[in-house]
Protein backbone atom coordinates (compact mmCIF):
# COMPACT_ATOMS: atom_id res chain seq x y z
CA UNK A 1 0.00 0.00 0.00
CA UNK A 2 0.96 2.68 -0.89
CA UNK A 3 0.77 5.65 1.89
CA UNK A 4 -0.69 8.99 -0.13
CA UNK A 5 -4.08 9.01 -1.73
CA UNK A 6 -4.71 8.32 -5.29
CA UNK A 7 -8.30 9.20 -6.83
CA UNK A 8 -8.68 7.58 -10.19
CA UNK A 9 -11.14 9.36 -12.36
CA UNK A 10 -12.84 7.58 -15.72
CA UNK A 11 -14.29 10.31 -17.56
CA UNK A 12 -14.62 11.09 -21.58
CA UNK A 13 -15.13 14.66 -20.94
CA UNK A 14 -12.07 16.62 -20.30
CA UNK A 15 -13.71 19.84 -19.06
CA UNK A 16 -15.24 17.78 -16.56
CA UNK A 17 -11.65 16.07 -15.97
CA UNK A 18 -10.33 19.37 -15.63
CA UNK A 19 -12.90 20.89 -13.43
CA UNK A 20 -12.32 18.07 -11.18
CA UNK A 21 -9.07 17.88 -10.86
CA UNK A 22 -8.61 21.80 -9.75
CA UNK A 23 -11.01 21.68 -7.15
CA UNK A 24 -9.37 18.57 -5.90
CA UNK A 25 -6.15 20.63 -5.67
CA UNK A 26 -8.02 23.17 -3.22
CA UNK A 27 -9.20 20.88 -1.56
CA UNK A 28 -6.04 19.00 -0.59
CA UNK A 29 -3.32 19.01 -3.05
CA UNK A 30 -1.54 16.18 -1.78
CA UNK A 31 -4.13 13.68 -3.54
CA UNK A 32 -2.89 12.31 -6.94
CA UNK A 33 -5.56 12.21 -9.62
CA UNK A 34 -4.86 9.82 -12.48
CA UNK A 35 -7.55 9.91 -15.10
CA UNK A 36 -8.56 7.54 -17.94
CA UNK A 37 -11.00 8.48 -21.28
CA UNK A 38 -13.20 5.52 -21.37
CA UNK A 39 -13.46 2.16 -19.71
CA UNK A 40 -11.61 -0.05 -21.34
CA UNK A 41 -8.18 2.65 -20.73
CA UNK A 42 -9.27 2.31 -17.25
CA UNK A 43 -9.32 -1.61 -17.00
CA UNK A 44 -5.82 -1.55 -19.04
CA UNK A 45 -4.42 1.14 -16.00
CA UNK A 46 -5.86 -0.76 -13.01
CA UNK A 47 -4.71 -4.81 -14.25
CA UNK A 48 -1.28 -2.79 -14.95
CA UNK A 49 -1.09 -1.97 -11.16
CA UNK A 50 0.90 -4.49 -8.61
CA UNK A 51 -0.19 -3.12 -5.49
CA UNK A 52 -0.20 1.04 -5.76
CA UNK A 53 -4.36 0.71 -6.31
CA UNK A 54 -6.01 4.13 -5.96
CA UNK A 55 -8.33 4.59 -2.79
CA UNK A 56 -11.48 5.27 -4.83
CA UNK A 57 -12.54 5.24 -8.57
CA UNK A 58 -15.06 8.23 -9.69
CA UNK A 59 -16.73 6.28 -12.97
CA UNK A 60 -18.49 7.85 -15.32
CA UNK A 61 -21.50 6.22 -16.95
CA UNK A 62 -21.70 7.43 -21.09
CA UNK A 63 -18.36 6.77 -22.29
CA UNK A 64 -16.64 5.70 -25.64
CA UNK A 65 -15.51 1.94 -26.76
CA UNK A 66 -16.27 0.82 -23.08
CA UNK A 67 -19.31 2.69 -20.94
CA UNK A 68 -18.89 2.73 -16.49
CA UNK A 69 -21.66 -0.25 -16.52
CA UNK A 70 -19.58 -2.50 -18.27
CA UNK A 71 -16.22 -1.15 -16.85
CA UNK A 72 -17.75 -1.29 -13.37
CA UNK A 73 -19.29 -5.34 -13.93
CA UNK A 74 -15.41 -6.10 -14.94
CA UNK A 75 -13.63 -4.08 -12.41
CA UNK A 76 -15.92 -5.81 -9.14
CA UNK A 77 -15.15 -9.60 -11.86
CA UNK A 78 -11.66 -9.08 -11.26
CA UNK A 79 -10.32 -11.14 -7.88
CA UNK A 80 -7.22 -7.97 -7.47
CA UNK A 81 -9.57 -4.63 -8.44
CA UNK A 82 -13.11 -5.39 -6.43
CA UNK A 83 -12.06 -4.33 -3.20
CA UNK A 84 -11.77 -0.59 -4.56
CA UNK A 85 -14.67 1.47 -3.61
CA UNK A 86 -16.44 2.75 -7.17
CA UNK A 87 -18.38 5.92 -7.08
CA UNK A 88 -20.75 6.39 -10.01
CA UNK A 89 -19.91 10.03 -11.44
CA UNK A 90 -22.35 11.00 -13.95
CA UNK A 91 -25.04 13.36 -15.40
CA UNK A 92 -27.82 10.92 -15.37
CA UNK A 93 -30.27 10.50 -12.74
CA UNK A 94 -32.12 7.82 -13.66
CA UNK A 95 -33.84 5.18 -11.46
CA UNK A 96 -32.62 2.68 -14.04
CA UNK A 97 -28.89 3.73 -14.42
CA UNK A 98 -28.81 3.86 -10.23
CA UNK A 99 -30.38 0.91 -10.07
CA UNK A 100 -28.33 -1.15 -11.95
CA UNK A 101 -25.14 0.38 -10.74
CA UNK A 102 -25.71 -0.19 -7.43
CA UNK A 103 -26.84 -4.04 -8.45
CA UNK A 104 -23.30 -4.39 -9.76
CA UNK A 105 -21.51 -3.19 -6.89
CA UNK A 106 -21.05 0.08 -7.02
CA UNK A 107 -20.53 2.13 -3.26
CA UNK A 108 -22.58 5.48 -4.43
CA UNK A 109 -24.41 7.56 -7.27
CA UNK A 110 -23.52 11.11 -7.48
CA UNK A 111 -24.82 13.23 -10.27
CA UNK A 112 -22.30 15.72 -11.23
CA UNK A 113 -22.92 19.15 -9.78
CA UNK A 114 -23.18 21.99 -11.26
CA UNK A 115 -22.21 24.11 -8.30
CA UNK A 116 -18.36 24.38 -8.02
CA UNK A 117 -19.13 24.56 -4.21
CA UNK A 118 -20.82 21.27 -3.63
CA UNK A 119 -18.21 19.73 -5.71
CA UNK A 120 -15.65 20.73 -3.35
CA UNK A 121 -17.79 19.34 -0.54
CA UNK A 122 -18.30 16.13 -2.01
CA UNK A 123 -14.41 16.04 -2.17
CA UNK A 124 -13.67 17.16 0.89
CA UNK A 125 -15.80 15.01 2.91
CA UNK A 126 -14.72 11.98 0.50
CA UNK A 127 -10.83 12.87 0.87
CA UNK A 128 -11.42 12.76 4.68
CA UNK A 129 -12.52 9.76 5.40
CA UNK A 130 -11.37 7.87 2.54
CA UNK A 131 -9.41 5.41 4.97
CA UNK A 132 -11.59 4.98 6.98
CA UNK A 133 -15.53 4.90 6.78
CA UNK A 134 -16.12 5.77 2.96
CA UNK A 135 -19.32 4.41 2.93
CA UNK A 136 -20.78 6.13 6.17
CA UNK A 137 -19.54 9.50 4.98
CA UNK A 138 -21.41 9.28 1.59
CA UNK A 139 -24.22 8.44 3.43
CA UNK A 140 -24.11 11.71 5.27
CA UNK A 141 -23.66 13.55 2.27
CA UNK A 142 -26.26 12.23 0.61
CA UNK A 143 -28.51 13.26 3.28
CA UNK A 144 -27.02 16.72 3.44
CA UNK A 145 -25.75 18.15 0.26
CA UNK A 146 -28.12 19.20 -2.45
CA UNK A 147 -26.27 17.05 -5.03
CA UNK A 148 -28.13 14.19 -5.92
CA UNK A 149 -26.68 11.06 -4.12
CA UNK A 150 -27.86 7.51 -3.95
CA UNK A 151 -26.02 5.24 -1.83
CA UNK B 1 -83.90 -12.50 -68.32
CA UNK B 2 -84.08 -16.00 -69.64
CA UNK B 3 -86.57 -18.56 -70.69
CA UNK B 4 -86.00 -21.71 -70.53
CA UNK B 5 -88.87 -24.60 -72.36
CA UNK B 6 -87.89 -27.89 -74.37
CA UNK B 7 -90.72 -26.55 -76.18
CA UNK B 8 -89.51 -24.03 -79.42
CA UNK B 9 -93.44 -22.79 -79.81
CA UNK B 10 -93.97 -21.97 -76.14
CA UNK B 11 -90.14 -20.24 -75.96
CA UNK B 12 -91.26 -18.13 -79.01
CA UNK B 13 -94.69 -17.11 -77.81
CA UNK B 14 -93.25 -16.13 -74.32
CA UNK B 15 -90.16 -14.48 -76.17
CA UNK B 16 -92.45 -12.39 -78.30
CA UNK B 17 -94.50 -10.94 -75.54
CA UNK B 18 -91.86 -9.99 -73.70
CA UNK B 19 -89.97 -8.67 -76.35
CA UNK B 20 -92.88 -6.20 -77.01
CA UNK B 21 -92.74 -5.09 -73.52
CA UNK B 22 -89.25 -3.98 -74.13
CA UNK B 23 -87.60 -7.10 -72.10
CA UNK B 24 -83.76 -8.50 -73.16
CA UNK B 25 -84.73 -12.18 -73.38
CA UNK B 26 -82.59 -15.04 -73.83
CA UNK B 27 -83.77 -18.68 -74.43
CA UNK B 28 -82.79 -22.24 -73.76
CA UNK B 29 -83.97 -25.20 -74.82
CA UNK B 30 -82.68 -27.67 -71.84
CA UNK B 31 -81.68 -27.60 -68.20
CA UNK B 32 -78.32 -27.69 -69.22
CA UNK B 33 -77.96 -25.11 -71.51
CA UNK B 34 -79.77 -23.25 -69.28
CA UNK B 35 -76.87 -23.69 -66.23
CA UNK B 36 -74.21 -23.13 -68.98
CA UNK B 37 -75.89 -19.74 -70.15
CA UNK B 38 -76.37 -18.91 -66.15
CA UNK B 39 -73.11 -19.35 -65.04
CA UNK B 40 -71.68 -17.41 -68.49
CA UNK B 41 -74.45 -14.69 -68.47
CA UNK B 42 -75.89 -12.04 -65.75
CA UNK B 43 -79.79 -12.67 -65.54
CA UNK B 44 -82.48 -10.68 -63.45
CA UNK B 45 -85.28 -13.16 -64.09
CA UNK B 46 -85.56 -16.60 -65.02
CA UNK B 47 -88.26 -18.12 -66.51
CA UNK B 48 -88.49 -22.18 -66.10
CA UNK B 49 -90.89 -24.81 -67.56
CA UNK B 50 -91.22 -27.84 -64.91
CA UNK B 51 -91.28 -30.87 -67.09
CA UNK B 52 -88.04 -31.41 -69.59
CA UNK B 53 -86.78 -33.88 -70.68
CA UNK B 54 -82.96 -34.86 -68.93
CA UNK B 55 -83.00 -32.47 -66.35
CA UNK B 56 -85.79 -30.84 -65.12
CA UNK B 57 -87.51 -27.75 -63.81
CA UNK B 58 -86.72 -28.44 -60.02
CA UNK B 59 -83.07 -29.39 -60.94
CA UNK B 60 -82.04 -27.06 -62.50
CA UNK B 61 -83.68 -24.38 -59.89
CA UNK B 62 -82.16 -26.29 -57.39
CA UNK B 63 -78.63 -25.80 -59.38
CA UNK B 64 -78.99 -21.72 -59.74
CA UNK B 65 -79.71 -21.57 -56.39
CA UNK B 66 -76.68 -23.36 -55.27
CA UNK B 67 -74.58 -21.15 -57.36
CA UNK B 68 -73.34 -18.34 -55.20
CA UNK B 69 -73.69 -16.03 -58.41
CA UNK B 70 -77.30 -17.28 -59.42
CA UNK B 71 -78.43 -18.02 -56.11
CA UNK B 72 -80.30 -14.08 -55.85
CA UNK B 73 -81.64 -14.80 -59.66
CA UNK B 74 -85.75 -15.11 -58.85
CA UNK B 75 -87.04 -17.94 -60.64
CA UNK B 76 -90.86 -18.60 -62.12
CA UNK B 77 -92.06 -21.78 -62.69
CA UNK B 78 -94.18 -22.26 -66.00
CA UNK B 79 -96.28 -25.58 -65.80
CA UNK B 80 -99.28 -26.58 -67.51
CA UNK B 81 -99.31 -30.53 -66.52
CA UNK B 82 -97.67 -30.28 -62.59
CA UNK B 83 -100.59 -27.80 -61.23
CA UNK B 84 -101.39 -30.45 -58.52
CA UNK B 85 -100.46 -28.33 -55.05
CA UNK B 86 -97.66 -30.91 -54.27
CA UNK B 87 -95.58 -29.87 -57.37
CA UNK B 88 -96.80 -26.53 -56.49
CA UNK B 89 -94.93 -26.84 -52.65
CA UNK B 90 -91.59 -28.58 -54.53
CA UNK B 91 -91.74 -25.77 -56.62
CA UNK B 92 -91.18 -23.28 -54.05
CA UNK B 93 -88.72 -25.15 -51.77
CA UNK B 94 -86.56 -25.90 -54.67
CA UNK B 95 -85.93 -22.25 -55.08
CA UNK B 96 -88.74 -20.53 -56.59
CA UNK B 97 -90.69 -17.25 -56.07
CA UNK B 98 -93.95 -18.29 -57.81
CA UNK B 99 -95.47 -21.02 -59.42
CA UNK B 100 -97.66 -20.07 -62.63
CA UNK B 101 -100.13 -22.56 -64.17
CA UNK B 102 -101.03 -22.37 -67.77
CA UNK B 103 -103.03 -20.90 -69.23
CA UNK B 104 -101.27 -17.97 -67.74
CA UNK B 105 -102.59 -14.28 -68.08
CA UNK B 106 -100.01 -12.30 -69.89
CA UNK B 107 -100.91 -8.95 -68.45
CA UNK B 108 -100.50 -10.76 -64.70
CA UNK B 109 -97.29 -12.49 -65.50
CA UNK B 110 -95.96 -9.13 -67.05
CA UNK B 111 -97.20 -7.28 -63.64
CA UNK B 112 -95.60 -10.47 -61.65
CA UNK B 113 -92.06 -10.06 -63.90
CA UNK B 114 -91.87 -6.56 -63.62
CA UNK B 115 -92.22 -6.83 -59.45
CA UNK B 116 -89.83 -9.51 -59.15
CA UNK B 117 -86.85 -8.08 -61.20
CA UNK B 118 -87.48 -5.30 -59.12
CA UNK B 119 -86.94 -6.59 -56.61
CA UNK B 120 -84.19 -8.60 -57.51
CA UNK B 121 -82.04 -5.79 -58.82
CA UNK B 122 -82.99 -3.56 -55.56
CA UNK B 123 -81.34 -6.85 -53.50
CA UNK B 124 -78.54 -6.96 -56.09
CA UNK B 125 -77.97 -2.93 -55.08
CA UNK B 126 -78.23 -3.76 -51.54
CA UNK B 127 -75.55 -6.67 -51.43
CA UNK B 128 -73.62 -4.66 -53.56
CA UNK B 129 -73.50 -1.81 -51.35
CA UNK B 130 -73.10 -4.13 -48.41
CA UNK B 131 -69.95 -5.83 -50.10
CA UNK B 132 -68.87 -2.39 -50.24
CA UNK B 133 -69.35 -1.32 -47.18
CA UNK B 134 -67.72 -4.45 -45.28
CA UNK B 135 -64.72 -4.05 -47.75
CA UNK B 136 -64.76 -0.73 -46.66
CA UNK B 137 -64.92 -1.07 -42.89
CA UNK B 138 -62.21 -3.81 -43.51
CA UNK B 139 -60.16 -1.23 -45.09
CA UNK B 140 -60.53 1.24 -42.56
CA UNK B 141 -59.84 -0.64 -39.72
CA UNK B 142 -56.40 -1.70 -40.80
CA UNK B 143 -55.78 1.57 -41.57
CA UNK B 144 -56.99 2.51 -38.20
CA UNK B 145 -54.57 -0.44 -36.69
CA UNK B 146 -51.82 0.46 -38.71
CA UNK B 147 -51.99 4.48 -37.73
CA UNK B 148 -52.42 3.30 -34.66
CA UNK B 149 -49.16 1.47 -34.46
CA UNK B 150 -47.24 4.08 -35.75
CA UNK B 151 -48.64 6.44 -33.08
CA UNK B 152 -47.26 4.07 -30.56
CA UNK B 153 -44.23 3.65 -32.02
CA UNK B 154 -43.59 7.56 -32.46
CA UNK B 155 -45.38 8.46 -28.92
CA UNK B 156 -42.44 6.08 -27.77
CA UNK B 157 -40.08 7.84 -30.13
CA UNK B 158 -41.02 11.71 -28.86
CA UNK B 159 -40.80 10.43 -24.86
CA UNK B 160 -37.57 8.53 -25.78
CA UNK B 161 -36.26 11.91 -27.93
CA UNK B 162 -37.41 14.26 -24.99
CA UNK B 163 -35.91 12.36 -21.88
CA UNK B 164 -32.68 11.73 -24.40
CA UNK B 165 -32.27 15.92 -25.41
CA UNK B 166 -33.16 16.88 -22.12
CA UNK B 167 -30.30 14.57 -20.83
CA UNK B 168 -27.83 15.64 -23.40
CA UNK B 169 -28.67 19.30 -22.58
CA UNK B 170 -28.05 19.13 -19.18
CA UNK B 171 -24.34 18.12 -19.64
CA UNK B 172 -23.41 22.35 -21.72
CA UNK B 173 -25.88 23.95 -18.74
CA UNK B 174 -23.64 22.20 -16.28
CA UNK B 175 -20.11 23.50 -18.25
CA UNK B 176 -21.70 26.98 -18.24
CA UNK B 177 -22.90 26.94 -14.81
CA UNK B 178 -19.61 25.66 -13.62
CA UNK B 179 -16.86 27.89 -16.22
CA UNK B 180 -19.01 30.70 -15.33
CA UNK B 181 -18.36 30.05 -11.45
CA UNK B 182 -14.89 29.91 -11.81
CA UNK B 183 -14.48 33.09 -14.12
CA UNK B 184 -16.14 34.85 -11.33
CA UNK B 185 -14.20 33.47 -8.49
CA UNK B 186 -10.82 33.37 -10.02
CA UNK B 187 -10.95 36.82 -12.24
CA UNK B 188 -13.88 38.97 -11.46
CA UNK B 189 -14.95 39.15 -7.72
CA UNK B 190 -16.91 42.76 -8.15
CA UNK B 191 -18.52 45.30 -10.35
CA UNK B 192 -20.74 45.15 -13.54
CA UNK B 193 -18.40 42.06 -14.89
CA UNK B 194 -19.88 40.51 -11.86
CA UNK B 195 -23.11 41.70 -11.68
CA UNK B 196 -23.72 39.96 -15.44
CA UNK B 197 -21.52 36.83 -14.40
CA UNK B 198 -24.28 36.76 -11.79
CA UNK B 199 -26.83 36.96 -14.46
CA UNK B 200 -25.06 34.14 -16.91
CA UNK B 201 -25.35 31.78 -13.70
CA UNK B 202 -28.87 32.28 -12.65
CA UNK B 203 -30.36 32.01 -16.20
CA UNK B 204 -28.31 28.97 -17.05
CA UNK B 205 -30.11 27.14 -13.06
CA UNK B 206 -33.27 28.34 -14.23
CA UNK B 207 -32.77 26.50 -17.45
CA UNK B 208 -31.29 23.60 -15.81
CA UNK B 209 -34.68 23.21 -13.58
CA UNK B 210 -36.71 23.78 -16.42
CA UNK B 211 -35.40 20.87 -17.89
CA UNK B 212 -35.22 19.02 -14.86
CA UNK B 213 -39.15 19.68 -14.88
CA UNK B 214 -39.73 18.85 -18.60
CA UNK B 215 -37.57 15.31 -18.48
CA UNK B 216 -39.86 14.56 -15.11
CA UNK B 217 -43.10 15.59 -17.17
CA UNK B 218 -42.12 12.67 -20.07
CA UNK B 219 -41.42 10.33 -17.37
CA UNK B 220 -44.78 10.12 -16.55
CA UNK B 221 -45.50 8.85 -19.17
CA UNK B 222 -44.53 5.44 -18.29
CA UNK B 223 -47.03 3.31 -16.14
CA UNK B 224 -46.80 1.90 -13.15
CA UNK B 225 -49.53 0.02 -11.14
CA UNK B 226 -52.14 1.32 -9.03
CA UNK B 227 -52.05 0.84 -5.38
CA UNK B 228 -54.52 1.34 -2.81
CA UNK B 229 -52.11 3.77 -0.13
CA UNK B 230 -53.34 6.26 2.54
CA UNK B 231 -53.02 9.61 1.35
CA UNK B 232 -52.26 10.80 4.57
CA UNK B 233 -48.83 8.60 4.49
CA UNK B 234 -48.37 10.68 1.33
CA UNK B 235 -48.85 13.85 2.62
CA UNK B 236 -46.64 13.03 5.52
CA UNK B 237 -44.03 11.90 2.78
CA UNK B 238 -44.61 15.52 1.22
CA UNK B 239 -43.97 17.56 4.72
CA UNK B 240 -40.84 15.28 5.25
CA UNK B 241 -39.52 16.17 1.64
CA UNK B 242 -40.24 20.45 2.05
CA UNK B 243 -39.04 20.51 5.74
CA UNK B 244 -36.60 22.75 4.89
CA UNK B 245 -38.56 25.30 3.10
CA UNK B 246 -41.44 25.13 5.73
CA UNK B 247 -38.56 25.87 8.50
CA UNK B 248 -37.55 28.62 6.45
CA UNK B 249 -40.81 30.62 5.55
CA UNK B 250 -42.46 29.58 8.99
CA UNK B 251 -45.41 27.44 7.23
CA UNK B 252 -47.94 26.03 9.66
CA UNK B 253 -49.48 23.07 7.94
CA UNK B 254 -52.68 21.33 9.19
CA UNK B 255 -53.35 18.12 7.80
CA UNK B 256 -57.09 16.79 8.24
CA UNK B 257 -57.82 13.20 8.11
CA UNK B 258 -57.25 11.67 4.24
CA UNK B 259 -59.05 8.31 3.31
CA UNK B 260 -56.97 5.59 1.23
CA UNK B 261 -57.70 5.14 -2.46
CA UNK B 262 -56.38 3.61 -5.52
CA UNK B 263 -53.66 5.66 -6.23
CA UNK B 264 -49.72 5.86 -8.20
CA UNK B 265 -47.67 6.56 -4.98
CA UNK B 266 -44.82 8.04 -6.40
CA UNK B 267 -46.93 10.36 -8.95
CA UNK B 268 -49.15 11.25 -6.16
CA UNK B 269 -46.18 12.60 -4.39
CA UNK B 270 -45.50 14.52 -6.89
CA UNK B 271 -49.25 16.09 -6.48
CA UNK B 272 -49.09 16.85 -2.97
CA UNK B 273 -45.64 18.33 -3.49
CA UNK B 274 -46.18 20.53 -6.14
CA UNK B 275 -49.28 21.45 -4.91
CA UNK B 276 -48.14 22.16 -1.51
CA UNK B 277 -44.59 23.99 -2.27
CA UNK B 278 -46.99 26.30 -4.56
CA UNK B 279 -48.54 27.30 -1.45
CA UNK B 280 -45.54 28.07 -0.04
CA UNK B 281 -44.27 29.63 -2.97
CA UNK B 282 -47.14 32.39 -3.73
CA UNK B 283 -47.60 33.63 -0.02
CA UNK B 284 -48.34 37.19 0.95
CA UNK B 285 -45.36 39.05 1.76
CA UNK B 286 -44.54 39.34 5.62
CA UNK B 287 -47.11 36.60 5.90
CA UNK B 288 -45.96 33.01 7.14
CA UNK B 289 -47.89 30.48 4.94
CA UNK B 290 -50.82 28.20 6.46
CA UNK B 291 -51.70 25.37 4.69
CA UNK B 292 -54.90 23.59 5.58
CA UNK B 293 -55.63 19.61 4.01
CA UNK B 294 -59.07 17.79 4.56
CA UNK B 295 -60.93 15.86 2.39
CA UNK B 296 -64.77 14.10 2.21
CA UNK B 297 -66.37 11.84 -0.04
CA UNK B 298 -69.01 12.38 -3.28
CA UNK B 299 -70.64 10.16 -5.34
CA UNK B 300 -69.75 11.93 -8.17
CA UNK B 301 -66.90 13.10 -9.80
CA UNK B 302 -67.59 16.99 -9.29
CA UNK B 303 -66.12 20.00 -7.26
CA UNK B 304 -69.10 21.04 -6.57
CA UNK B 305 -71.66 18.41 -5.50
CA UNK B 306 -72.56 18.07 -2.33
CA UNK B 307 -70.93 15.96 0.36
CA UNK B 308 -72.09 12.39 1.65
CA UNK B 309 -71.32 10.06 4.38
CA UNK B 310 -69.90 7.25 1.62
CA UNK B 311 -69.58 8.50 -2.16
CA UNK B 312 -66.81 6.59 -4.54
CA UNK B 313 -64.65 9.30 -5.04
CA UNK B 314 -62.54 11.21 -2.66
CA UNK B 315 -61.88 15.30 -2.59
CA UNK B 316 -59.12 16.76 -1.08
CA UNK B 317 -58.92 20.16 -0.30
CA UNK B 318 -55.50 22.09 -0.41
CA UNK B 319 -56.43 25.23 1.10
CA UNK B 320 -53.55 28.27 1.51
CA UNK B 321 -53.70 31.69 2.88
CA UNK B 322 -51.52 33.12 -0.11
CA UNK B 323 -51.75 35.89 -2.58
CA UNK B 324 -54.37 33.27 -4.59
CA UNK B 325 -54.95 34.57 -8.04
CA UNK B 326 -58.24 35.52 -10.20
CA UNK B 327 -60.42 32.66 -11.10
CA UNK B 328 -60.46 33.77 -15.04
CA UNK B 329 -57.07 32.57 -15.36
CA UNK B 330 -58.07 29.03 -13.72
CA UNK B 331 -57.63 27.38 -16.97
CA UNK B 332 -54.22 28.88 -17.61
CA UNK B 333 -52.47 27.74 -14.67
CA UNK B 334 -52.70 24.05 -15.34
CA UNK B 335 -51.28 24.75 -18.67
CA UNK B 336 -47.67 23.72 -19.73
CA UNK B 337 -45.34 27.39 -19.10
CA UNK B 338 -48.15 29.89 -17.68
CA UNK B 339 -47.06 31.84 -15.37
CA UNK B 340 -49.42 34.84 -13.83
CA UNK B 341 -46.70 35.96 -12.53
CA UNK B 342 -43.03 37.53 -13.58
CA UNK B 343 -39.92 35.64 -13.15
CA UNK B 344 -38.94 38.31 -10.57
CA UNK B 345 -41.16 37.99 -8.45
CA UNK B 346 -41.97 34.43 -8.20
CA UNK B 347 -39.12 31.86 -9.57
CA UNK B 348 -40.52 28.43 -11.16
CA UNK B 349 -40.59 26.93 -14.40
CA UNK B 350 -44.61 26.79 -14.91
CA UNK B 351 -45.21 23.41 -15.82
CA UNK B 352 -45.48 22.37 -12.03
CA UNK B 353 -49.20 22.58 -12.30
CA UNK B 354 -49.87 20.89 -15.55
CA UNK B 355 -47.93 17.78 -14.23
CA UNK B 356 -50.62 18.07 -11.33
CA UNK B 357 -53.32 17.61 -14.17
CA UNK B 358 -51.73 14.74 -16.26
CA UNK B 359 -51.39 12.93 -13.15
CA UNK B 360 -54.53 13.17 -11.61
CA UNK B 361 -56.29 12.82 -14.99
CA UNK B 362 -54.04 9.53 -15.20
CA UNK B 363 -56.23 8.63 -12.09
CA UNK B 364 -58.79 9.35 -13.45
CA UNK B 365 -59.97 12.05 -11.49
CA UNK B 366 -60.26 15.89 -11.94
CA UNK B 367 -58.66 18.81 -10.43
CA UNK B 368 -59.34 22.25 -10.23
CA UNK B 369 -59.33 25.15 -7.55
CA UNK B 370 -61.09 28.11 -5.80
CA UNK B 371 -59.75 31.35 -5.51
CA UNK B 372 -59.26 35.37 -5.48
CA UNK B 373 -56.81 37.77 -5.95
CA UNK B 374 -55.29 38.44 -2.40
CA UNK B 375 -57.52 36.06 -1.04
CA UNK B 376 -55.56 32.74 -0.90
CA UNK B 377 -56.25 29.32 -3.02
CA UNK B 378 -58.25 26.31 -2.12
CA UNK B 379 -56.81 23.49 -4.96
CA UNK B 380 -59.49 21.01 -4.90
CA UNK B 381 -58.64 16.86 -6.34
CA UNK B 382 -61.02 14.79 -6.90
CA UNK B 383 -60.20 10.93 -6.68
CA UNK B 384 -61.89 7.77 -7.32
CA UNK B 385 -61.43 5.51 -4.63
CA UNK B 386 -61.59 2.55 -6.41
CA UNK B 387 -59.79 2.40 -10.36
CA UNK B 388 -61.15 -0.29 -12.31
CA UNK B 389 -58.51 -0.69 -14.83
CA UNK B 390 -55.19 -0.33 -15.14
CA UNK B 391 -53.66 3.05 -15.68
CA UNK B 392 -54.00 4.08 -19.41
CA UNK B 393 -50.63 4.53 -21.49
CA UNK B 394 -50.68 8.14 -22.15
CA UNK B 395 -50.82 9.22 -25.91
CA UNK B 396 -49.76 12.16 -26.33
Amino acid sequence: MSDYTRFFLVDDDIDDISVFKEVLKEVDPSIELVSAGDGQEALKFLKHLRDDYPDVIFLDLNMPRMGGKECLAEIKKDAALQHIPVIMYTTSSQSKDIEETMLKGAMCFITKPTNLKELKNILHSISRNVHSNLEKCLRTLSNTSNTFIVC
Amino acid sequence: MLIVDDKKENLFSLKTLLQLNLYDVDTAMSGEEALKKILKNEYELIILDVQMPGMDGYEVAENITGYSKSKDIPIIFLSAVNIDKRFITKGYSSGGVDYITKPFDPELLLLKIKTFSKLYRQTKELNDIRSNLEQKVEERTAELIEANKELETSNAELQQYAFIASHDLQEPLRKIITFSQIVKERFVHTGEGAQYINRIISSSERMRSLINDLLSYSKLTVTPEFTNTSLNLIAQDTVTDLELSIKETGAKLVVGHLPSADIIPDQMRQVFQNIISNAIKFSKRGVPPEIKIWSDFTEEKSAETGPVEKGRYCRIYICDNGIGFSEQYLDKIFTMFQRLHGRSEYEGTGIGLSIVKKIIEKHNGLVTAKSAEGEGATFIIVLPLKQTAKPAPVLQ
